[in-house]
């Protein structure tokens, strides 16, 4: 099993490197071989090796910066996704795939003009919110914090329903984007760590159906993800 | 008129906030509404220096007014670190005559990263120190980059600036510009020569987003950098740490002057390092400096000895989601070769806002606690169970590590007839919770 973590020096800013942790530990406790390859800027990598890719979030001038450099992998990327290879995409890294990305001064960047979506960001006010959601792939609702500052117009295929916490847009109910294996979330930092249920789902995907999963082993990841449920649940209403 | 009772009243209220034991930001905060433009209506000293940046601000400060308080200069500061637009507020009103005169010679702010901007349009700084840029409360704050353009915003013509030059980010706010002072260490003997942090913010050039390199690193992305693509690079500087003795608890700045540590820690040099440049600016001289600055023990609670039983230990309060203040607490424990058991409480992230965020704590270099140095671990707090997944991607022994939801059990635990030293590490937001056990 050959996983990505892409831009991994630069797309790495709340501890999202864990997520490639977590998903090699379940891969190893159930007895499959994998590698993590850290690949960035001055690699040229071929996606077709690979089972599965990560990108974490970066600040909005790296982001810039990655969407520029990526563009000479769109095509790899497209045949990537619909050949249904699983890929994660966290904070503000999925924002790259649409058609466009317009800076708080108003200059618009190219995307990698996958999907339609367009990206619009501001300077004055970060939105951030500790934040839960479902979706209808797990049977638990996911934990995680959001924190950017854009709106995203025009996502079809959201991924996630929002019960507390900020959507795509203002008041918007729907979170990131989803699309054959392609999950995009604003959610920030190690989600996999966080959501150990959402972890397991990720990893069946990768492995195939077929195959067991050891996850006897996610004692501590199941109390810290009760806790912070409940945590939200109660703390963000005193 | 407006501005005598506009004044007149936050004196009032400062002192009924004196008397019932209240924070001083009300008092700013009411005068703010009475009179929205009051800090552009009063007569400031010659002097203002103001310090902001993600870390050591409060420290830096504190020495920086106990070094010009004793050479004889009247500093009015905000002692209590109010350090946003109310603070300030109060901290200038209740130093002023009821005419609006300020009656210190200095007036020293220590200012908030995200709320310079505000506070700097009325009062502008005649010395600005940018200490640092971290990883710091992002659950508020965004990212680093996110802060510097916040505080870029704050930076006026005619402001002197004084800048970390070993922080590539800091350092920015200079580029361009003449008649910026720059502060920073010399290649130092616990310098490595490639990042050994959990993360790297140095990987590319703040200017040109291109890679950079680092001739030495002396912690994280603090060092000697170079871009390889725009030649942006680490400057030269004109305050500088010149050698330090961590054994001896000696560091040399200049190549002259001798400052003995209280705190061995590279973190406690900087501010020794910050306030130091600030006394030479206003005249004082460097061998003076470096003997009012010998030995200095804070004031602001963040250092506290405590004994359980027994046991002695000492209290590091550290930042909650700020990586580099917990690793800089732990570097301490991970040096102390008489052995120490080390304790870790993360039960409320903040004590200003709720966020149950702990993103943060995979940026925090634990791996360093696997040392012949530091014996058990304890993980204390409603958070225990993150911490004890965070270690579980150490190589730290699962035997070594106790996990205590509750403080006061963790607090029980301790005292053993062990006879490790004990450096538990936590926040403001926790440090009473343990405090109040002793």
């Amino acid at each position: 099993m050959k996983l990505l973590h892409f831009y991994y020096d630069i797309m790495n800013l709340y501890g999202e490197y864990a997520n490639l942790l977590a998903l090699g530990r379940i891969l190893q406790k159930s007895g499959i071989e994998y590698t993590v390859d850290k690949r960035s800027f001055s690699d040229e990598v071929n996606l077709e090796e690979y089972d599965f890719i990560y990108i974490g979030s970066g600040t909005e001038r790296n982001r810039n910066a990655v969407m520029a450099d990526m563009q000479r992998y769109k095509e790899a990327l497209r045949t990537f996704i619909t050949n249904d290879r699983p890929i994660l995409m966290t904070g503000n890294s999925f924002e790259m795939l649409g058609q466009s990305v317009t800076d708080a001064l108003g200059s618009q960047h190219e995307g990698l003009g996958l999907f339609h979506f367009t990206v619009k960001e501001q300077n004055k006010v970060r939105t951030t919110a500790d934040t839960i959601v479902t979706a209808d792939f797990c049977d638990k609702p996911l934990v995680g914090f959001v924190n950017k500052c854009s709106q995203i117009e025009g996502i079809t295929s959201p991924l996630f329903d929002v019960k507390m916490g900020l959507g795509n847009q203002e008041n918007d109910t729907k979170e990131g984007f989803r699309t054959h294996n392609l999950f995009g979330t604003h959610l920030t930092g190690p989600i996999l760590i966080k959501n150990p249920h959402f972890l397991i789902y990720l990893a069946q995907l990768l492995v195939g159906q077929d195959k067991t999963l050891c996850t006897d082993y996610l004692t501590y990841e199941t109390a810290a993800y009760e806790v912070t449920l409940s945590e939200l649940s109660t703390g963000s209403r005193e | 008129m407006k501005r005598f009772f506009t004044i007149l009243i936050c004196k009032i209220l400062r002192w009924v906030g004196k008397l019932v034991g209240k924070g001083s930001s009300l008092p700013g905060k009411a005068a703010l509404k009475l009179c929205p433009d009051i800090l552009s209506r009063v007569k400031l000293p010659p002097y203002i220096i103001a310090v902001t940046g993600s870390n050591g601000k409060t420290s830096t400060v504190e020495m920086i007014a106990h070094l010009l308080t004793k050479n004889g200069k009247n500093v009015a500061w905000n002692k209590e670190g109010s350090n946003q637009i109310e603070g300030v507020t109060t901290l200038v009103l209740s130093n002023s005559t009821l005419g609006g005169k300020v009656k210190s010679d200095i007036l020293l702010i220590e200012s908030d990263e995200r709320f310079a901007r505000y506070t700097f349009r009325y009062i502008k700084p005649t010395h600005y120190v940018i200490t640092n840029l971290y990883r710091d409360q992002l659950t508020r704050n965004g990212h680093p980059e996110w802060v510097y353009d916040a505080l870029a915003d704050s930076i006026h013509d005619g402001m002197q600036l004084i800048l970390n030059a070993d922080d590539p980010l800091v350092s920015h706010f200079g580029y361009g510009k003449k008649d910026v002072l720059w502060f920073g260490a010399n290649e130092l003997p616990t310098d490595t020569d490639r990042n050994t942090s959990v993360y790297n913010d140095g990987a590319y050039c703040p200017h040109c987003k291109q890679p950079m390199t680092y001739s030495t690193r002396h912690y994280n992305h603090i060092g000697h950098y170079q871009c390889t693509s725009c030649g942006y690079h680490r400057r030269d500087t004109d305050y500088t740490i010149t050698s330090v003795d961590l054994d001896k608890g000696e560091m040399v700045i200049d190549g002259k002057n001798k400052i003995t540590l209280a705190l061995r820690s590279l973190y406690n040099m900087y501010n020794l390092l910050a306030a130091y440049t600030v006394g030479s600016v206003v005249g004082l001289d460097g061998q003076k400096i470096a003997e009012d600055l010998s030995d200095y023990v804070m004031k602001n609670g963040r250092v506290v000895s405590f004994s359980i039983g027994k046991r002695e230990g000492t209290l590091l309060v550290s930042k909650h989601e700020n990586s580099i203040s917990y690793d800089q607490s732990m570097r301490i424990a991970a040096a102390d070769k008489r052995g120490c058991d080390v304790m870790i409480i993360v039960d409320a992230i903040s004590r200003k806002y709720f966020t149950g965020d702990v993103s943060w704590l995979w940026d925090i270099d634990f791996e360093m606690l696997q040392n012949e140095n530091v014996h058990e671990i304890i993980l204390a707090g409603t958070y225990c169970n993150d911490l004890a997944v965070r270690f579980s991607y150490t190589d730290i022994p699962e035997e070594r590590i106790k996990i205590f939801k509750s403080i006061e059990d963790a607090y029980h635990y301790l005292d053993s007839d062990r006879s490790e030293y004990i450096y538990t590490i936590t926040c403001f937001s926790d440090k009473g919770k343990f405090l109040s056990l002793l």
